[in-house]
Formats: C-alpha cells, sequence, structure tokens
C-alpha cells in the first residue's frame, strides 16, 4: 500500500505529500465482559455510546451474534469495532459459501480475527476484541484480543473503559484468585469450579451495576448474550441512566 | 493492456463513481490470507510517528492503543539439551492486562520460539515462521535447521526495520546437525547464537541468578529448577513480570512441556525451601 | 545486554534495550515522540504543518431530528458560514434520497456537495436501475451506504468533514433516525442532534422522549413544538446559526418540506442578565 497520501483523486499525482491534522480514533467508552462456563458462555457488554462527556445514545447495540453461535465485540473506538465486526461477519459468510456450510470453530474464528486486527498492525483497530462460543467438546470458551491481534483463551475477561473496575473483580469472584478455605489461616486455596449459568448472570448484573456506579461511560442498559448448545439467547436489564 | 483499458473506464474519470467503489472495497468477496501478508499503512507523510504517537505509552501516558509489553524470558543450553523459562503477566501502561499469557510459542513439535516486547508481534511472526518451516520441511525432505529458521525470521524483521515492531525473541531448537541450539532475535534485525540469554524488562534480575548458578554439567532436574529460580527472582523485582512461570525443556526428541508454576505460591515454596529471599518476612 | 552498549549500536538499535523501557520505540531510531499527531500536547498544535484540503471551511451548524408516532422529523438552518463570517444564508442542508428517505448535514458544505453527488448516483441505480416496482432503497441502507463511505475516507485519512443524520423508514416500517460522522462513528436513538446542538438541543429533545422507546405516543404537532423551542435556543446560544430553517416531515404520507420556517416567540430578556464576560452594561 501506499505509504503517501492516496485519495480518492489517485490518478493525481503529488508532488508533496498533504499534511494532515486530523485525528482518526476517538473513545467510545462503554465496557464488555465475557465469562465461560461448563457448557455455556456469556458476553455481555453496556449498551451507552459516549463520545467525550456526551452520551450519544442509551441503547447501541455491540455485541453481535457473527453466526455458528459465535457472539463477538469489538470494544472502544465505534467505527474500528463495527468495521472489524463487518468484516469478520463477511468472512464468515464465504467461509460457509465455500466450504459446503462447514461450521467455523470458535478457535478459528479466533485465529482468523488475529489476522485480521494484525493486518492493520500499522494503523491498528482501536479496539479490544472478544468472542465467546462453544469449543469442539461443547465447553464454553472466551477468546480475548489486544488491539493488534496477539489473542488468548480464558475464563473470563472484561474489556473496554471499566476494564480495570471489572477484571479485578471477576479474578476473585471467577477463578478465585486471593480466596482459601475457612479457617485453613490463608494456606489452602478455595478449589476450582465451574459456575453455573444463574450464579454467571448475578456476577454479570453485579459486575456492571457496579461499573456503572464508578464509570462515567457506563451505563443506560446491560445486553448479555448467552450460547449453549441450544444456539444464542439475549437478555436486556436497565441499567441507571445518570 | 490494463492501463490503457483504464484511460477509457468510467472509473476512474469519474470521482463519484471512483469512491462509490473504493467504499465497497473489503466487504464483497473473500480476502485472501497469503502467506506474505499484506500490511496497511496510514496513508500520510510520517506513518511511523503516527503509530507511535497512538501506541507509545512509555513516552505518553494517554495515548489511547496500548500494545500488551514487558516479560522475563529466558533459555539456556547444557549437556542434556535447551532449558526454556518464562514469566506470564502483559503490561499495558500501569495496568496488568493478563497474568495467564502462554509467552513460548510452540512453533512445531521440535521449535519452542520466546514471546517478549509487543505480544501479537511475536505471537503473529513466530506462527508465521511456523509455516514457513513447514513449506520447508515439504519443499526440502528434511528439518529446517533452527539457524535457518531463525534466519528467515531475522531477514523478515529486518524488512520492517524501523517501522514499529517490538520483539525480542530466543529461537530454541534441537537438530542432529547442531545440537541443542538457540538463537536470540529481536526488532533490531540482530541475531546471536549463543548458550544462555535473558530478554525483556526483567532481564537483568534473571542474569544475575542464571549466570551465579549457570554450569554445563547441569542435571536435567537442577537445569529446570535453575530456569525457574531465575524466573522467580526477577517475577519477584521487576514489576512488568510475574504472573506465573512457564517451563520447558528440548531433547533430541522435541520440546516437553514441565509445567505451570504460579509466582505466589512458587515464591513462599522457594523461600522456605532455600531459606532465601530473606529480605521478606514470613 | 547482548549489543555493546555504544552511541553507534544504539543508533542502530530499533527498540529501546533499557530495562525500564524495555521494548518501546527508541529516540535514536524514531527521533522524537511527535506530541502533535494524537493531540497528546494541545500547544504544539500550532507548530504542526497545516491541513491544505481538510479542514472545514464553509460550514453549516445543527441539524436535529426527533422520532414521533408516523414519522421523522428533522430540521437544519439555511447558513453557510465561513469561520465566524455570515457567508451564506441560502443553504439548503437537508436532501431527499429516494422516495421516503431524507440526510441532513452539518460541517462542510463543499464536502457535503460531494455527498449529495455520491447519493445521487445510489439513487440512479439503486431507484432507477434495479428497481423491482418497489421502494428498494430505503433510511437504513441510505444509513450504512454513508457509513461506508464516510468511514473509508477516515481510513485514508482524507475525510468528509461532516455530522450526518439520516431520517426515513426502516425496513419493517418504523420510523429509523440515525447518526454518521466523519470518522465512520454511527449511532441511533429517537432524538439526535449534531454540532452544537448535542449539547443545547439534545437535553429539551430527551425531555419530550426520555426513554427511546416511548416515541409511539408522541404526536406530530409536539415533536414539531420541541423543535421549534430547540431551533428558537439554538438561535439564542449558537452565534452560528440562523433565524429561519427547514423543516422536513416523513411519514406514510410522504416527506414533506417546509422552508424558510421562522424561529417564533424570541423573547431576549434573559440577555440583559448575561454578566461575565466583557464589561457589565448597565
Amino acid at each position: 500500500m501506499n505509504s503517501t497520501v492516496a485519495s480518492e483523486y489517485s490518478s493525481e499525482i503529488h508532488t508533496t505529500p498533504i499534511e494532515h491534522r486530523f485525528n482518526p480514533y476517538s473513545d467510545n467508552g462503554g465496557t464488555v465482559l465475557g465469562i465461560a462456563g461448563k457448557d455455556f458462555a456469556v458476553l455481555a457488554g453496556d449498551t451507552r455510546q459516549v463520545e467525550g462527556y456526551s452520551i450519544n445514545s442509551r441503547y447501541e447495540q455491540k455485541i453481535f451474534n457473527v453466526g455458528d453461535d459465535i457472539v463477538m465485540t469489538a470494544n472502544g473506538f465505534a467505527a474500528d469495532g463495527s468495521a472489524l465486526i463487518d468484516r469478520f461477519r463477511n468472512q464468515l459468510k464465504w467461509y460457509k459459501f465455500d466450504h459446503n456450510n462447514k461450521k467455523l470453530s470458535v478457535a478459528s474464528s479466533a485465529r482468523y480475527i488475529r489476522h485480521l486486527l494484525y493486518s492493520k498492525r500499522f494503523f491498528p483497530y482501536y479496539v479490544s476484541t472478544l468472542i465467546a462460543g462453544l469449543d469442539d467438546e461443547g465447553k464454553g470458551c472466551v477468546y480475548s484480543f489486544d488491539p493488534v491481534g496477539s489473542y488468548e483463551r480464558e475464563q473470563c475477561r472484561a474489556g473496554g473503559a471499566a476494564a480495570s473496575l471489572i477484571m479485578p473483580f471477576l479474578d476473585n469472584q471467577v477463578n478465585f484468585k486471593n480466596q482459601y478455605q475457612p479457617g485453613s489461616d490463608g494456606t489452602e486455596k478455595k478449589p476450582l469450579r465451574y459456575l453455573e449459568l444463574d450464579e454467571v448472570l448475578e456476577l454479570v448484573k453485579d459486575a456492571f451495576s457496579s461499573a456503572t456506579e464508578r464509570h462515567i461511560q457506563v451505563g443506560d442498559g446491560l445486553e448479555i448474550f448467552i450460547v449453549t448448545k441450544e444456539g444464542v439467547r439475549t437478555e436486556y436489564y436497565p441499567l441507571k441512566r445518570d | 493492456m490494463n492501463t490503457i483499458a483504464s484511460q477509457f473506464n468510467n472509473n476512474n474519470r469519474n470521482h463519484v463513481h471512483h469512491e462509490i467503489n473504493e467504499s465497497n472495497g473489503g466487504y464483497g468477496g473473500v480476502d485472501k490470507l497469503e502467506l506474505t501478508p499484506t500490511m496497511t499503512l496510514p496513508p500520510i507523510s510520517q506513518p511511523t510517528d503516527f503509530l507511535r504517537a497512538h501506541t507509545d505509552d512509555a513516552t505518553n501516558p494517554d495515548c489511547k492503543i496500548k500494545i500488551a509489553h514487558g516479560t522475563t524470558t529466558l533459555a539456556f543450553r547444557y549437556k542434556k539439551g535447551i532449558v526454556i523459562a518464562v514469566d506470564s503477566r502483559a503490561s499495558q501502561g500501569n495496568w496488568t492486562a493478563s497474568q495467564t499469557v502462554h509467552k513460548v510459542i510452540r512453533i512445531n513439535p521440535m521449535l519452542l520460539g520466546t514471546m517478549a516486547g509487543g505480544a501479537a508481534d511475536c505471537q503473529y511472526w513466530e506462527t508465521w515462521l511456523g509455516t514457513q518451516c513447514r513449506l520447508h520441511e515439504l519443499r526440502e525432505k528434511e528439518r529446517i535447521s533452527v539457524a535457518a529458521a531463525s534466519k528467515i525470521l531475522s531477514n523478515l524483521i529486518y524488512e520492517y526495520k524501523g517501522m514499529g515492531l517490538s520483539m525480542g525473541t530466543m529461537i530454541c531448537g534441537f537438530t542432529k546437525k547442531e545440537g541443542p541450539t538457540v538463537y536470540y532475535v529481536d526488532s533490531d534485525g540482530t541475531r546471536l547464537k549463543g548458550d544462555l540469554f535473558c530478554v525483556g524488562s526483567g532481564q537483568t534480575f534473571a542474569y544475575g541468578v542464571l549466570d551465579s548458578e549457570y554450569k554445563w554439567d547441569l542435571t536435567e532436574e537442577e537445569a529446570l529448577y535453575l530456569g525457574k529460580r531465575s524466573i522467580l527472582a526477577a517475577a519477584h523485582r521487576d514489576a512488568y513480570s510475574g504472573g506465573t512461570v512457564n517451563l520447558y525443556h528440548i531433547t533430541e526428541e522435541g520440546w516437553t512441556y514441565h509445567g505451570n508454576y504460579d509466582v505466589g505460591d512458587l515464591f513462599w515454596e522457594v523461600k522456605s525451601q532455600e531459606k532465601s529471599f530473606n529480605n521478606v518476612d514470613g | 545486554m547482548v549489543t555493546v552498549r555504544s552511541e553507534s549500536n544504539l543508533k542502530n538499535a530499533t527498540m529501546n534495550h533499557d530495562p525500564f523501557a524495555w521494548g518501546r520505540p527508541d529516540d535514536n531510531v524514531y527521533g522524537k515522540y511527535n506530541q502533535s499527531i494524537a493531540q497528546a500536547k494541545n500547544n504544539e498544535l500550532d507548530a504542526f504543518p497545516k491541513m491544505h484540503t481538510q479542514q472545514p471551511i464553509i460550514t453549516g451548524t445543527s441539524v436535529l431530528g426527533i422520532k414521533y408516532k408516523n414519522g421523522i422529523i428533522m430540521a437544519a438552518d439555511n447558513i453557510g458560514s465561513y469561520g465566524s463570517l455570515l457567508r451564506f444564508s441560502n443553504i439548503e442542508r437537508i436532501i431527499k434520497v429516494g422516495s421516503e428517505t431524507v440526510v441532513g448535514v452539518s460541517g462542510d458544505i463543499s464536502d457535503f456537495q460531494q455527498l449529495e453527488r455520491i447519493l445521487e448516483e445510489l439513487v440512479i441505480s439503486e431507484e432507477n436501475y434495479d428497481n423491482q416496482g418497489e421502494n428498494n432503497l430505503r433510511a437504513p441502507h441510505v444509513h450504512e451506504y454513508l457509513t461506508r463511505v464516510l468511514y473509508n475516507r477516515r481510513n485514508k485519512m482524507n475525510p468528509l468533514w461532516n455530522s450526518i443524520i439520516v431520517g426515513g423508514f426502516d425496513n419493517d416500517k418504523t420510523p429509523f433516525l440515525k447518526y454518521i460522522d466523519l470518522l465512520g462513528v454511527t449511532y441511533g436513538s429517537s432524538t439526535l442532534a449534531t454540532g452544537f446542538g448535542s449539547y443545547l438541543a439534545i437535553p429539551l429533545l430527551r425531555k419530550l422522549i426520555p426513554d427511546d422507546k416511548d416515541y409511539s405516543n408522541i404526536e406530530e404537532e409536539d415533536a414539531k413544538k420541541v423543535i421549534q423551542e430547540c431551533m428558537r435556543v439554538l438561535f439564542y446560544r449558537d452565534a452560528r446559526s440562523g433565524e429561519k430553517f427547514t423543516l422536513v416531515t416523513v411519514n406514510d404520507e410522504g416527506v414533506k418540506f417546509e422552508k424558510d420556517v421562522e424561529v417564533t416567540g424570541q423573547s431576549w430578556e434573559f440577555a440583559k442578565n448575561l454578566v461575565g464576560y466583557g464589561s457589565k452594561q448597565l
């Protein structure tokens, strides 16, 4: 690709590159979180979209069912986020056309999204991306990505504006970090176990209502996508609108 | 032929048509995944300044896009093979983005690469290296040498020199011809063969422990412990290293994984066993 | 570290090897961090080279949009400003696209005219050539299309400097109202405003429709009344706004343009209480 300016008047020859003072990024706030269970996965996000101190919209969808029971979100700069999701959804469609409607696994989706993100390594998508679904064994899985495509499968992950508020809570409540057996004087760790769906939903609601209290860019509504072997369903809960 | 045709093509003469076609680009049809990837640059006169302005959180803590950073990794050769030990923390500015990063990249059953610097750069190019190694096997009907593999990577990195890649990696493997081999490759284009390397923000702490205890004739058990112990020292003293220790061992049979050790537990275990870390109460 | 630390070596390093800034870009290679690109430091902006092609020249101020029971209402004044000069007073900034969609544009007027040309092409191809006897081109399509055009321009660092509101009907015949800006950011709501309107008009509009879904209880007269109120408040406080505006109603009867609607019921009583800037008038 050209390293100087390519405008739509591409037949014109620029002798000097045009200097720009345009910031192509903005931050549209919002926060998202994904938790994987034994046979389910959830991906949740608030529905507020902001720009600066203004609330653009109190309901703007940012988690999507992209097909093949995979749910995806890309939180941060909204235009990059929807462009990334659109590109992935489109490619998934073409994959199915080209491969006799074969199902794309979540692991392969994650690898493909890495390529999408890394192809803009030098002009990055400003987003933190999460996908959730069921793996080949039917276990819940969540993959998280940094803006340029490094990724990891995890049990839980918060992304976006209030990630730093929610992630420590999740470490403690999902992975039982720093939790010990009562009476063991901090020597015996609380054993890990899969959380049930209703426990997870309660955690998600607590995480978001708490983040709403302490982060100005979070609020208005909570949309939760739940993936089980029956398919994808959504739930909506109102959050405080202040 | 096409250039002549394009003169008469409506799209090139009608800028509205041209803009419309441009806008639809990237959405229809299949994007081909080429083995040599194409990378979008910001269409401005100083693309590297642009990238840095938006991603260098060390200089500008307010920058929006924070790329995962910070690490201690080590690899050393000894009589029985190679030991590789790494921590598992990724930081974005002062935020610990993850405590569970796998910083050893399994290029193929015989080759391992370590990850320091930009997490995406290492993950991406070392998996890319995996495909190159496989292609080499198919073409040459023999396994690639560690020297060749590391050179493919360093040549690639050198093409991108000055563009903002950040990686410090060790390519480790065992071949009949070379024996246990470690190459250090970084984003400057440096490629060095050596017995012992520590890479990352916590490298100095790891070198301290490793250098004082290292000798060629270590037993396998001693060697693995030394690797683990060196990372522990770095995790203890370097704020940008921590989480857990991942341990690998390479012999002529290929690599074997020797477990994941939570620094929180490992520290107290080592302290009471060794009677070390006496600066810490408990 | 593996490289010898001499001056010449540092000049070749693209990566900072100092453990405290390990893996970050090195000033010796990349030059000083360019504060002006990410607007990390605003007082240096003046030193940054001026853009020749992309800054708004002739501009239009706020566009307002609101959903109601039977459709949507949109309003925008007719002023084209040249900086603080009121240069034109006959700019029509709301255009009809296809048979049941309207597009209101604020920001740069020349870019708006480019958008007009693009949309005209869209109408020709979608409404005339590909029409199967139905009105195929609806507001969501126009919105999606404009989003692609604007996002593509931002990717080229050559934006169309506008904020746009698209109004009309969704595929299921419910009212449709969505926003797009020069970055390609989009959002929908029952009440939308661009520019100054997002500060001055949105609170008034949201007072009428606090919850997005409640637009279905709103009568046309009430919606028009609040738009009139918003245009009045904007005329009071937005120095780039005008006294006459165009009011567009889209409902099941079609698209109705009311031109040269006046801002009514003005009361400048509040002006005498304005203190704090300049000397107080007695």
